[in-house]
């Protein structure tokens, strides 16, 4: 058999026809489609609010999943007082831990409370009876 | 593309929206028409798909940004929507898409609106037996006779490689032809 070449052959047609005058109604078929689309749409954005409100449900689970989570972590944390305490009466943290602790705006704190008590200082010194022993420390 | 971005505005435009629709109509159903009905076959599948496809048009024209050419955007909305189409007709029908084409192609010799004889229907199972891609591109440069630079546009791909696409084609179905 000889081998087909396209090229050599005349060109072949689809042979798809439509019926007659089927694209004189097209255009209204189709407004009248868009139409009804646009007056009864909601079965379809019904299913699509479905789909929008069981998205935005996990959405907020799966934003709850820290809350949660942190929520427990609160509850299971010391409260400031126990950890005071417990600092003071049960470590052998001392002053010098602290001291190294403190950053400059620790510093300029304690500074500023110390000015406050400054007026008070007198007071201390004059009814402190071990005034010497002090100053040489 | 002045004319176009016009013409694009008269088409959001509620006042003008109608009378460009209908222009819209008027100067694409032909072209489309063809387009999908190559790829689904049949005249009645065809007429649905371009009823969708116009009605996706007019839909999503607010949400066309003027990237590509209008032509091009419709003609890519009518290829995706023919696609569908004919996979959500092979999974109901429980068939493969290859076989369900098979098939289409017999019906085809019964087909009122198919005005071909051996040889279309020779040409048709060749171009089934190509890769989708493939298909698409040989029915829109041999049937349809768009320019490689519109394919190109539609389908994404460069001219390069769709001319590839194409030569491989033609050399498929000489080939299938030529041995069935």
């Amino acid at each position: 058999m000889k081998a087909f070449k396209l090229e050599n052959e005349p060109k072949i047609k689809s042979g798809f026809k439509t019926p007659e005058h089927y694209f004189d109604d097209l255009s209204a078929k189709v407004l009248q489609q868009i139409n009804e689309k646009e007056v009864k749409v909601i079965p379809f954005y019904k299913r699509k609010n479905v789909i929008s409100i069981a998205a935005a449900a996990v959405v907020v689970f799966a934003l709850m999943i820290p809350i949660v989570n942190n929520y427990n972590a609160t509850s299971k944390e010391l409260d400031e007082a126990t950890l005071e305490t417990y600092l003071s009466y049960q470590s052998n943290l001392n002053q010098y831990d602290l001291i190294q602790n403190l950053d400059t705006k620790d510093i300029q704190k304690l500074n500023k409370n110390v000015a406050i008590e400054d007026e008070t200082l007198e007071d201390i010194l004059a009814s402190n009876p071990n005034i010497e022993h002090l100053i040489s420390e | 593309m002045t004319d176009e971005k016009e013409f694009i505005q008269e088409l959001l435009n509620p006042k003008t929206q109608n009378a460009a629709f209908q222009k819209l109509l008027s100067d694409y159903q032909k072209p489309l028409y063809s387009h999908i009905r190559n790829i689904v076959l049949n005249h009645d599948d065809a007429d649905d798909v371009l009823q969708n496809t116009f009605v996706k048009v007019f839909q999503y024209l607010k949400n066309f940004k003027g990237e590509s050419k209008l032509f091009s955007w419709m003609y890519r909305i009518a290829t995706n929507e023919a696609l569908t189409f004919l996979n959500q007709k092979a999974k109901l029908s429980g068939l493969t898409s290859e076989a369900l084409q098979t098939k289409t192609i017999e019906n085809l010799k019964s087909d009122i609106y198919f005005d071909g004889d051996e040889i279309q229907i020779k040409l048709q199972k060749a171009i089934i037996t190509l890769p989708e891609k493939q298909q698409l591109v040989f029915k829109m440069k041999y049937f349809e006779e768009l320019k490689y630079e519109e394919i190109a546009e539609i389908l994404g791909t460069s001219v390069g490689a769709l001319k590839a696409s194409y030569h491989h084609a033609v050399k498929k179905i000489e080939l299938y032809v030529t041995s069935n």
